[in-house]
Order: structure tokens, then C-alpha cells, then sequence
């Protein structure tokens, strides 16, 4: 492998080719590939100033990686600035929008018994009191303690949701550790077969592998079925968390092209109409 | 009274309208609706949904229709539909508003402030404490944010015949000025065509 990875470099050095971007898992290809398609694609919103990203498209159908094409993918979306604060407020409002807490205590009111004044008030010598339940008591109730059912649903701003989308699918890229894939035919069902494969290329243990639909072809869905620390997810159900809950996040072309295209959209659109409704300080 | 009626027809018509539309959820399709007119109870003041003349008056018949495809009268209607995207600016000589587009060489400077999805410069003034302070911000500044900071500030400073204070993000792409300065940053910007 190391051996490999030297010549590569070296043959770089004499040949004096101009900067190649170094993928990790890119050693053991060689770039003398004729039949690479290079897309240069045409936005509705043309990026202004930063480049597009290029980006490979990879394969699923062997082990070894091979290089199908060049692809480029819109700076907007795909090269926006690593925002580890809107990152982190986007995963606290997917765990919280859901967390309803059945953390419950009883009150001075609720536990059982108490009813009766334990003592006289005066004559005893010994502190007043008016319930065997009261706060003060061992066994009493609990003052201001958590009452089930309690809601933390929130909603975070609409862009905030769509910055923490792109920042982190960014912030992915930026880490080579998004890849975009043809399609996500496998020769094979066997579990083995995709372990071998993110082993070989070095995604790490967890994959998210991303579709345009929620319809998979069946090997690849076979074979996730065994693999509790890879799984498949349409668009739609792209978010902060699961995205930062794997090592590698891998799309297929139409998946990439699908959030590329949905994204852009919103960060052109007037959306303050839709919005309206859920404005909070509205009369 | 008489403006609600009208409303309340216009919605009414409207409703119908509606119906035929999303049941087929095309564009390109036109609709003809029945000719039949809606005659709803208009005086009532309805509480709840199923209350509403609209739903008991709705028959049958009123949702057939016949399906044309492009007719020339669907430019009239897309025509009301609301913008999908915000649509690009229509090259003038002049505009009446004041606005003045961004030129094509700002794209060679070693940073760049692009328009917002509105078409302006994204330029801000916030005014906190109750008016007591004042921050000129700059955001989503593109490229070498630190030369732009230099640039601003030696811009300010001759403008203002003193220093001003900046404050730069890097990550988040913004520049805060201290005190009100958005109109002399609107100049600048304007000058090096963003």
C-alpha cells in the first residue's frame, strides 16, 4: 500500500503534472482513464464568484474504486462556510423537537396520606407543623419537581435549517467524506461484500448512503439489512444529525443533483409567505 | 359590508377555481370550469369548516370539466401565479428606483460581495440599546475578507476624517463596523461594482 503510494508520488514529481487533488482512497487508480465523463454543468443560479467543487463519481460495483467521471457541484450548497455553531443547533433541535420528558414527582397534594395535623401546634416543644407530607418531609413531596409530559418541541428558523444542511454537507466535502456514486447496483446480497468494499476504501465503520428515492435496488437493501452502521435514506429524510452520526456520506449522482437543485431553489425564493404562519410574534 | 361581500364572492369563485386545479396538480393544464356561478349564503358568518356553504353546496356535477391542454388562455394565468424563484433583473439603461446593477469586473477582485436573493447589497445597519449603539454590518463576503476589512477601513477613515472600529468573522463571513455606516459602505460597494 505505502509502496504503491510512493511510486504514485514520485511518478507525480518527474512527470511534473499539474496539482492533482489526493484522495485517500485514490492511490491504486490510475488517472490514465480515457472513458472519464467530465460534466460541466448549467445552474439556474450560476455561481458568481467561488469556484463549482469537482468531485468524482465513484462505483459500487467492484471493490477496487474506479473513477467514472468528473462532476461539479454548486459552491452554495457543496462549499458553504463550516459553521460548527448552526451545525450544533441544528442537532439540538432534532433531539429536543421530539422529546417529550415522563420525568414525574409528586406533590405535597399527591402522595398519599398527610391529611392529619401530626401534633399540636403549641404545648410540645417541638416544630409546627401541618402535614407528615410536606416538602420538608422524608417521603413528603417534591416542590417544582418535573411533571411528565413536557413538551421541548421548537422550531429553528427555516434558513437556519437549510444553513445547517449545507454547511454541513460542506464541511463533509471539505473532509473527503462525501462521495458520489453512479447508482448503488452491487454484484452481489452479501453483507460481506459492501464491508469489504468501505474496508478497501476507507470510509470508516458508518456509511449514510443517500438516493433520490425511497425505492433502493433490492442487493443493496439485502445486504444493509445485516449492517447496523450503514444505511440507506432518500433526500427527503437527509438531516444535521445522521450526517454527523457517519463517518461517510455517500450520494448517487441524482441524490446530489436532487439537493443541489432543491436548495438552490429556496436560497432564491421568497419564502416569507410560507413562512408567515409560523412566525411566533404574529397577532 | 359591501367590500366583505365582494371578498367573500372572490373567494368563492376562487374556491372553485381551486378544486379543479389540484385535483389534476399540473401546470400545463388549463381548466374550464362549469359555467354554473356560485351562489353562496354570503351574509352568514360561518364558525367552522363544515358549517361553511361551500362544503354542503359543492355537488357532483360542479367538478366535471373539461381538460384542454395549452390553451392560449393559460398565459393569463400563469401569469398570477406567484414567482417560483425570485426572477432575474431585466437589463436597462436607467433604473427610476435608484438601484444600480453589479458590473462583471467585480468578479476579478481578490473578494466579492454578492446579491442577495432580493438583488441587494447585503449591507445592514442593527440598532440595539435603544438606539444607543450602532453596527454597520457587511455579511456574506466571498474570497479575502481581511483585504476587504483593510480596504473599508481606509475608505472610512477618509470619509470620516477618523478611525473606525471593525470587528471581522471569518468563518461566518461577516464584517461589523461601529457606528452607522452603511451609507458610505453602500458607496464603496458601489464603486468596486458589487
Amino acid at each position: 500500500m505505502t509502496s504503491v503510494l510512493i511510486s504514485a508520488i514520485k511518478r507525480l514529481h518527474i512527470s511534473i503534472t499539474p496539482p492533482l487533488r489526493l484522495y485517500s482512497s485514490n492511490v491504486t487508480v490510475t488517472p490514465a482513464n480515457t472513458n472519464l465523463t467530465i460534466t460541466r454543468k448549467e445552474w439556474a443560479f450560476q455561481p458568481q464568484y467561488t469556484k463549482p467543487r469537482e468531485v468524482w463519481i465513484e462505483n459500487l460495483d467492484t471493490v477496487e474504486e474506479q473513477k467514472l467521471g468528473l462532476f461539479e457541484l454548486h459552491p452554495s450548497v457543496y462549499a458553504a462556510s463550516p459553521r460548527i455553531d448552526i451545525m450544533h443547533q441544528n442537532v439540538i433541535w432534532q433531539r429536543k423537537v421530539r422529546w417529550v420528558s415522563w420525568a414525574h414527582t409528586k406533590t405535597r397534594a399527591e402522595v398519599r396520606g398527610g391529611g392529619r395535623k401530626p401534633w399540636p401546634q403549641k404545648g410540645l416543644g417541638r416544630a409546627r407543623h401541618g402535614s407528615i407530607r410536606s416538602p420538608l418531609f422524608r417521603g413528603g413531596g417534591v416542590v417544582h419537581g418535573p411533571r411528565s409530559g413536557k413538551s421541548h418541541f421548537f422550531m429553528l428558523p427555516f434558513y437556519t435549517r437549510i444553513l445547517g444542511l449545507t454547511t454541513t454537507i460542506s464541511a463533509k466535502l471539505a473532509q473527503d467524506d462525501l462521495h458520489v456514486v453512479k447508482d448503488l447496483e452491487l454484484p452481489t446480497d452479501e453483507p460481506g461484500y459492501l464491508e469489504e468494499l468501505i474496508e478497501k476504501r476507507n470510509w470508516g465503520p458508518s456509511v449514510l448512503i443517500v438516493d433520490d428515492t425511497d425505492y433502493a435496488p433490492r442487493n443493496i437493501t439485502a445486504a444493509l439489512d445485516n449492517l447496523p452502521h450503514v444505511n440507506i435514506m432518500p433526500v427527503y429524510g437527509l438531516n444535521v444529525y445522521s450526517m454527523l452520526k457517519h463517518d461517510t456520506l455517500v450520494l448517487t449522482i441524482a441524490a446530489a443533483e436532487k439537493i443541489e437543485e432543491r436548495i438552490l431553489r429556496l436560497l432564491h425564493s421568497d419564502t416569507r409567505q410560507q413562512q408567515r404562519a409560523f412566525q411566533l410574534d404574529q397577532v | 359590508m359591501a367590500t366583505v361581500l365582494r371578498s367573500q364572492c372572490a373567494f368563492a369563485r376562487l374556491f372553485v377555481g381551486k378544486t379543479g386545479q389540484i385535483l389534476n396538480n399540473a401546470i400545463d393544464l388549463g381548466v374550464k370550469l362549469a359555467p354554473e356561478p356560485q351562489s353562496a349564503l354570503l351574509s352568514k358568518n360561518y364558525s367552522n369548516y363544515a358549517h361553511s356553504p361551500f362544503v354542503t353546496k359543492i355537488k357532483k356535477e360542479q367538478y366535471e370539466y373539461e381538460i384542454v391542454k395549452k390553451p392560449p388562455e393559460w398565459t393569463y394565468v400563469e401569469r398570477l401565479l406567484p414567482f417560483n424563484t425570485i426572477p432575474a433583473v431585466t437589463p436597462k439603461e436607467t433604473y427610476p428606483s435608484g438601484w444600480i446593477p453589479p458590473r462583471e469586473e467585480a468578479k476579478n477582485l481578490p473578494f466579492f460581495l454578492p446579491r442577495t436573493k432580493f438583488h441587494d447589497l447585503p449591507i445592514y445597519l442593527h440598532v440595539t440599546y435603544r438606539g444607543m449603539r450602532k453596527i454597520s454590518k457587511i455579511k456574506r463576503i466571498e474570497g479575502d475578507i481581511w483585504l476587504l476589512n483593510d480596504e473599508i477601513k481606509k475608505y472610512l477613515k477618509e470619509k470620516n476624517k477618523r478611525y473606525v472600529e471593525t470587528r471581522v468573522q471569518e468563518v461566518a463571513r461577516f464584517i461589523e463596523v461601529k457606528g452607522d455606516h452603511v451609507n458610505y459602505l453602500i458607496e464603496w460597494a458601489h464603486t468596486k461594482g458589487f
